[in-house]
């Protein structure tokens, strides 16, 4: 691609991202009714997508090869029990990534 | 007969004073798990777009013209592939797509708020700030547009300047600290697990349970964004169909 040719491809991209996240936000102005089907669905909406985000960000270690699967179980068991005592996402993140790195390191050598 | 009580009488009776909403800088601290998220993937952003070729310009119009890591990321393979523009734009449009469901979702945890702003501050709307932001509303937090424009502003400015970092920096940047790479690559991982944890319930357990299989099955049968669609949409259907 030229250098015109990727400024295009990111200004269509941009604009159509903006109006995925603005124009949902922008449209539903009233509160949908307490315990009906949309007030339910998005309830569950986050959750599921937060859930759904997580798996999909450690998905390419596990399919279509499995790799550095003790790495992936320490920073995760590190992260939710940093997590628990005081329900920090700064702790937990971060003694996540710590474990993950120090375990990796152990295996590898590196 | 009507009784007549004391003012100081019925404000000691009556329900708890509503906090203040918070403002910009509130945001700003909110954004501190973000800002640690962010920087390290979008300098490997700008180190991967420096060593397909691209300049630290082109780089940094990439994040600040786009601001989604995954579409950003494919953006490189498309970009490196020779693929035509329009047909790159499509593709990376559709992934963008699930962040259709993250406005009114948060709406609707915040309480329906005023969102006058809402057409600037929702462009900074990216995974980890809209998981961040419902994490914090569940916490009983009120909503403001100037706390989430801190919140975002600081994540869009993260972003783009670890891009810049990064493409500066070019492809040698971590040669030689694999260990240090496979840590930094676990962060936003670790982010989404721990901003699960603080939004998790009881009452959410069957819309978890089921995203999380179906986006198992999602990237078994479809592909990375099938399963990400998979995912969310089940997971929503299960919190309205599993009472």
């Amino acid at each position: 691609m030229t250098g015109g040719e990727i400024l295009l491809m990111a200004v269509l991209t941009g604009l159509a991202t903006w109006a995925f996240r603005a124009l949902p936000t922008l449209l539903m102005r009233a509160e949908p009714p307490p315990g009906g089907l949309l007030a339910r669905f998005l309830a569950a909406t986050g959750p599921a997508a937060i859930a759904t985000l997580f798996v999909a960000s450690v998905v390419p270690q596990l399919i279509p090869v499995p790799r550095d699967l003790w790495p992936l179980a320490a920073g995760t068991l590190a992260t939710v029990a940093a997590f628990l005592p005081r329900r920090s996402v700064i702790v937990a993140t971060l003694a996540g990534a710590l474990v993950y790195g120090a375990v990796f390191a152990l295996l590898s050598g590196a | 007969m009507v009784m007549r009580l004391r003012p100081d009488a019925v404000r000691a009776a009556g329900p708890d004073p509503v906090p203040p909403a918070p403002g910009f800088r509130a945001g700003v601290v909110a954004a501190v798990p973000i800002i640690l998220g962010y920087f390290p993937i979008a300098v490997v952003f700008g180190v991967e777009a420096s060593r397909i070729g691209l300049s630290v310009l082109q780089a940094g119009m990439l994040s600040l013209v786009i601001f989604a890591g995954a579409a950003q990321f494919l953006a490189l393979v498309l970009i490196a592939s020779g693929a035509a523009p329009l047909v790159a734009a499509g593709t990376l449009i559709a992934i963008n797509l699930r962040h259709v469901l993250y406005g009114p979702a948060l709406m609707k945890a915040a309480g329906q708020p005023e969102r006058r702003w809402a057409a600037l501050w929702s462009w900074c709307l990216t995974d980890e700030v809209f998981a961040q932001a419902l994490a914090t509303f569940r916490t009983g937090q009120r909503f403001s547009e100037s706390w989430i424009t801190g919140l975002g502003l600081c994540g869009y400015a993260t972003w783009v300047g670890g891009t810049m970092v990064g493409a500066w920096a070019g492809a040698g940047l971590l040669t030689g600290m694999p260990a240090i790479e496979a840590g930094l690559g676990f962060l936003i991982p670790a982010l989404f697990l721990a901003l699960l944890m603080s939004v998790a319930s009881r009452a959410v357990l069957p819309a978890v349970a089921v995203a999380v299989v179906a986006t198992l099955l999602g990237a078994l049968v479809f592909s990375a964004t099938g399963a990400i669609l998979s995912g969310m949409i089940a997971g929503a259907m299960a919190g309205v169909l599993i009472r």
